[in-house]
């Protein structure tokens, strides 16, 4: 435990050691996290070596679940083209952009309709019981017909993020909207506001909040509809090559991806996260 | 509703003009105005209310008496359902009223300044007027050191002074308070008192406060309105007997002060009472 004793005053005895407490329970929470993950990568690595269990059940058969040691290896193999194996970042490259694009498109649509609609009753009135009904549609049945329409292109990859993300974001950004204290465009209003600006300088910059507050799901719906559509259409992405690994039984490889996927999302939503730290620092939810 | 008079209702009438009598035209006066709700419950029942410039005043009464739906009224963002609602002259080129709500209405992503400067946005006005003006604002109220803050790195006293300066700046004719205060500890109440005081007199702006604070009320006012339960009437007047140099916190300690605190407190003792009964 590393708890720095500094500058204690008389009297702050009780502060001290209810800072004491919190990293003890911090330090047991990230210990016990530690364990548990070691546990599971040491149970995935040695339970299939041993022939009772990989005999007897198919998802302990290293044949199918591969083990942590193999997929490390096999993620730098990628990356470097080490070994002679190809890399993957021709890979990466496609559906890294089909999701970027969709994700930015995506998000400025539906925060600018998110705007429109909490803005004006009418429009909302209008137009909600359309949104409702596509929004209550199972995303993944829009994705074939975007590649009918689009043909299996990267084009049709985009779109069909743009749609994801858009209804994501919308009810967010919606919400954001319809959330603006009442005292405050009226106050606004008091002070020579007109329509225009109380929706440009009071509503846009909470929508603008409650927009970006959905990025990290809207992250994660941008990179699962592109490798979905890339898995449908057998364009060139990891979607692809998931495909590609399954045809030919590796089950490291399938791992491998998945992991790098994983690291992706996490790289995205971190630096998006970052960046929404920096536009919205005024950004306080619970007040 | 078969009001006798509802043609007027909501009329915008030259008070200098329909009321010869009146020395001094009123800001804004109320005849007579009633306000039912939507769902048909009455929160005003025959309101007459006389705003004069350089008089104060304060509104006090029971729990949901429509207060706060009076000066909703004054503020114009509603009308009444009965009654006239008539608004003096506002001279060429003047601000006619500025509001100071309950809760706060500063925008969480603007500076100090940006806020004060929010009425000076609506209007265009050049940038280089408007960074003297907040110049001169800012000590005002003790918050010359904070013009780039934003509202999260203010505390709660200091965020009601940023919304004070934001609503005076435009120099408003009226300036309607509800119950602005509330959220704030006595000594901190009592010194932003004494600010808005002193500031609104040296702007020329006209205060209408709704308050449960009657000290507050006694304190800011020249007359204080007590109302009846709901719906709301005027029950009582009292003058204030203060003029207008007054040390806000000097004078609690006075026998002035104590004797119309009682004055108003047994006449709001008796709204309440009707209340209960």
């Amino acid at each position: 435990m590393t708890a720095v004793v500094t500058g204690a005053k008389p009297g702050t005895d009780s502060v001290l050691k209810a800072r004491l407490v919190w990293a003890k329970d911090n330090v047991k929470v990230l210990v016990g996290q530690l364990l548990i993950l070691a546990a599971f990568l040491v149970a995935w690595q040695q339970l299939p070596q041993i022939p009772f269990f990989s005999s007897r059940f198919h998802f302990l058969d290293p044949y199918f679940v591969s083990s942590p040691t193999a997929i490390a290896s096999r993620l730098v193999d990628v990356l470097t083209g080490r070994n002679g194996s190809f890399t993957v970042w021709s890979y990466v490259q496609p559906t890294l952009l089909a999701s970027l694009v969709g994700l930015v498109v995506g998000m400025v649509l539906g925060g600018v309709m998110g705007l429109v609609l909490s803005n004006s009753p009418f429009a909302s009135a209008l137009l909600r019981p359309f949104i409702v009904l596509l929004n209550a549609v199972p995303r993944i049945a829009l994705i074939p017909i975007v590649i009918i329409a689009f043909g299996a292109s990267l084009g049709a990859e985009i779109v069909i993020s743009v749609l994801i993300v858009f209804f994501v974001v919308f009810w967010n950004a919606y919400e954001g909207g319809q959330s603006v204290p009442l005292r405050m465009s009226q106050n606004a209003q008091l002070l020579g506001a007109k329509k225009r600006q109380i929706t440009w300088r009071i509503m846009a910059p909470y929508v603008l909040a409650w927009t970006l507050a959905s990025l990290p799901n809207a992250v994660t719906f941008a990179l699962l509809s592109v490798v979905t559509s890339e898995v449908l259409t057998g364009n060139n992405g990891l979607g692809f090559l998931i495909t590609q690994s399954l045809s030919t039984a590796d089950a490291t490889l399938t791992f491998t991806t998945a992991v790098l996927l994983a690291i992706i999302g996490l790289i995205v939503v971190m630096a998006a996260e970052a960046g929404r730290k920096r536009v919205l620092h005024w950004w306080h939810p619970s007040r | 509703m078969t009001a006798p008079n509802a043609n007027l209702v909501g009329a915008d009438a030259d008070v200098g003009t329909t009321d010869p009598d009146e020395a001094t035209p009123a800001i804004v006066e109320f005849r007579d105005v009633d306000f039912r709700y939507d769902s048909g419950l009455l929160a005003l029942d025959g309101v007459d209310l006389r705003v004069e410039p350089g008089r104060n005043v304060a509104i006090t009464g029971p729990s949901g008496c429509g207060k706060s739906t009076l000066l909703r009224l004054a503020a114009g963002l509603t009308t009444p359902t009965r009654g006239m609602l008539a608004r003096g002259p506002v001279p060429e080129g003047a601000h006619p009223l500025s509001m100071m709500f309950q809760e706060d209405t500063l925008l969480p992503w603007l500076t100090v300044a940006g806020n004060i400067a929010l009425h000076f946005k609506f209007r265009r006005r050049p940038k280089s007027y408007v960074r003297d003006l907040i110049g001169e604002l800012l000590p005002l109220v003790g918050l010359q050191d904070f013009e780039n803050a934003y509202p999260y790195q203010l505390s709660i006293g200091m965020r009601r002074r940023v919304a004070f300066l934001s609503a005076i700046a435009p120099r408003p004719q009226l300036l309607l308070l509800d119950e602005p205060f509330s959220a704030l500890d006595e000594p901190t109440r009592v010194a932003l008192h004494q600010d808005v005081l002193r500031v609104t007199q040296e702007l020329g702006t006209t205060l209408v406060l709704v308050t449960h604070d009657i000290a507050e009320a006694v304190s800011l006012s020249d007359e204080v309105l007590v109302l009846s339960k709901r719906p709301g009437r005027v029950a009582g007047r009292h003058l204030m007997t203060f003029g207008k140099e007054r040390d806000v916190l000097g004078m609690r300690e006075s026998e002035d002060f104590l004797h119309l605190y009682g004055e108003v407190w047994s006449d709001l003792r008796r709204q309440i009472r009707g209340e209960e009964s």
